[in-house]
């Protein structure tokens, strides 16, 4: 057997793209690092890479999950969370997914920078774009869309309207990401709740915009909601 | 039902004759190019004709009237002709027979060949576009696909038949003549030196099978037609075993010139693919034409770097005179 022909026998490289799995070996992951022997997606994701990182940012950021079983284990579906500013809520959540269904989080929001763009979305970052966000949902992926930033993460910030429209088919499920010190300081264990899924009133397909406000809204006092406390 | 197969002569429009000769309810066949088929096809006809020589072309399409059209007289800059050729044989091509067709009253379908370069890689494009998603060309071979879209459309609107545009993503593989192809199997290959762009790529298997597909169900619209995946620069020139040179700004002139003196010109399409990537949402079209079983974009981007092994065939032991 010839070198590409090995290469056939094994598409894609049994990584799979949605579920996580682990490195194996580093020198035989480093192997097929050189030999370019690993699956990248359409959205520049890059799963090898996500599984070699994901220790050190699970021994950076410390995560505890509230109702961790109403977080899909297969299918697509999006979660909306509160944000503060920064990166911090994207990676204690895509840390929060991973550690509790073992699934890769796609968060929305990859800037068309350079370096920065390129690099966030091989860890799995998506372009805030309706048409991207909606392939992403198509390719059975579970997605997360942030509210609108808030000083010291306080509460629920804008929901983004436009993204919400390509969603109006999936399970929406809101997120409150909340850090455990004072002032919205992380110096204890990040607390995430995961709430009920939204309830969907229109009919499949629809692109209704204000079906996507009414949602957006809907959303909003959810997680809203969560970060008081409640459980709605 | 009688089917006018342009652009018979590459490796595309030749596969898409042979997979049409396979369906009974094609009755006729005839396709037309500036080079002849590159297999034998058992039941098509063919006529070499060049698209300059706009009255025969014209004769010889009205002569067949055809019922269904399939347009492969779109030429891709640098896969055979040079880009300005390109640009005129493809106008040529379209407009002519395009135009003589329609005029017979008899065409009830039309499927054209385009490309996911409509979409363009200017600043605030989507990454991963469907269908929806409005059309704006950054490159040369852009707008000849949107050109050729945009006629042919018309033409069904004011004639009254279905146009399907058949947006295909680069297709490539070891026998495909292709810019993409030519530059990756170069042995030093350019790559964007602070980024890691991604794309996708058909076989030339699922590209004649899509246009087949959507010429015998006469499918309205426009439909991307997608390998399954994608593949970085960095990663399919490393899966090539080839040495990838780092380029930043202005080193992709010097990049480019000396890929041209190598044997491997970049036209501009390839040149935003390799900085920008290119990729598409296929979903709809592996629904509505029942594409099972497509290749993924590593399969096609592994055969790039495939030669078939060649068999000598050995002449029989006895031959009966």
């Amino acid at each position: 057997m010839n070198a590409t022909e090995g290469l056939r026998a094994l598409p894609p490289f049994g990584i799979d793209t949605d579920r996580t799995g682990r490195l194996g070996p580093p020198l035989a992951a480093l192997a097929r690092r050189l030999q370019g022997r690993y699956p990248v997606d359409p959205f520049g994701g890059d799963p090898q890479l996500q599984d070699a990182l994901a220790p050190l940012v699970e021994a950076a950021v410390r995560v505890e999950v509230d109702h961790p079983e109403r977080l899909p284990e297969r299918g697509s579906a999006l979660l909306v969370a509160n944000r503060g500013f920064g990166i911090l809520e994207p990676a204690v959540l895509a840390t929060a997914v991973r550690r509790a269904v073992g699934r890769r989080l796609r968060i929305v929001g990859a800037p068309e920078a350079p370096v920065v763009g390129d690099l966030v979305r091989k860890l799995g970052a998506v372009a805030a774009y309706p048409t991207d966000l909606a392939a992403v949902l198509r390719a059975g992926h579970l997605a997360a869309v942030p509210l609108g930033p808030t000083w010291l993460r306080a509460g629920a910030g804008t929901p983004p309207i436009g993204l919400l429209r390509a969603a109006l088919d999936v399970r929406v499920l809101p997120v409150a990401v909340r850090p455990g010190g004072p002032l919205g300081l992380p110096l204890r264990p990040f607390r995430v709740r995961v709430g009920r899924p939204l309830a969907r009133r229109v009919p499949r397909g629809s692109t209704d915009p204000l079906a996507a406000a009414e949602l957006g809204e809907a959303a909003r006092d959810a997680v809203q909601a969560l970060l008081d406390g409640a459980d709605p | 039902m009688r089917v006018l197969v342009t652009g018979m002569g590459g490796e595309l429009g030749t596969r898409v004759s042979q997979l049409l000769e396979e369906h009974p309810e094609v009755t006729e066949i005839t396709g037309v190019d500036i080079v002849p088929p590159r297999r034998r096809l058992r039941r098509a006809g063919f006529a070499r004709i060049d698209p300059a020589d706009r009255e025969r072309l014209a004769a010889y399409v009205t002569e067949f009237a055809p019922d269904a059209l399939v347009h492969f007289g779109v030429y891709e800059p640098h896969s055979r002709l040079v880009p300005r050729q390109a640009a005129v044989r493809t106008h040529q091509f379209t407009v002519t027979a395009l135009g003589a067709a329609a005029r017979t009253g008899r065409l009830e379908r039309v499927a054209v060949r385009s490309g996911l370069v409509v979409y363009g890689r200017g600043r605030g494009r989507p990454a991963v576009p469907d269908e929806t998603v409005p059309v704006a060309p950054t490159t040369l071979y852009g707008r000849m696909c949107l050109e050729v879209e945009s006629l042919a459309v018309e033409l069904g609107r004011r004639h009254g038949f279905p146009v399907a545009a058949i947006r295909e993503a680069p297709v490539a593989g070891s026998h495909v003549p292709s810019p993409l192809g030519r530059v990756l199997r170069l042995p030093v290959v350019p790559v964007p030196a602070c980024a890691d762009p991604t794309f996708s790529l058909l076989h030339t298997e699922d590209a004649a099978r899509a246009m087949v597909q959507a010429i015998l169900v006469g499918y309205d619209g426009p439909l991307n037609v997608v390998g399954p995946g994608a593949a970085s620069v960095w990663q399919a020139v490393r899966l090539g075993g080839r040495i990838p040179a780092p380029v930043v700004g202005p080193g992709w002139a010097v990049a480019t010139r000396l890929a041209e003196v190598a044997g491997a010109p970049v036209p501009d399409h390839v040149l935003e693919l390799l900085r920008r990537g290119r990729t598409a949402d296929g979903s709809k079209a592996q629904a509505v034409l029942g594409l099972a079983g497509m290749r993924s974009t590593t399969e096609v981007c592994t055969e790039i770097f495939e030669w078939a092994t060649v068999t000598p065939l050995r002449p029989p032991a006895a031959v009966a005179v």
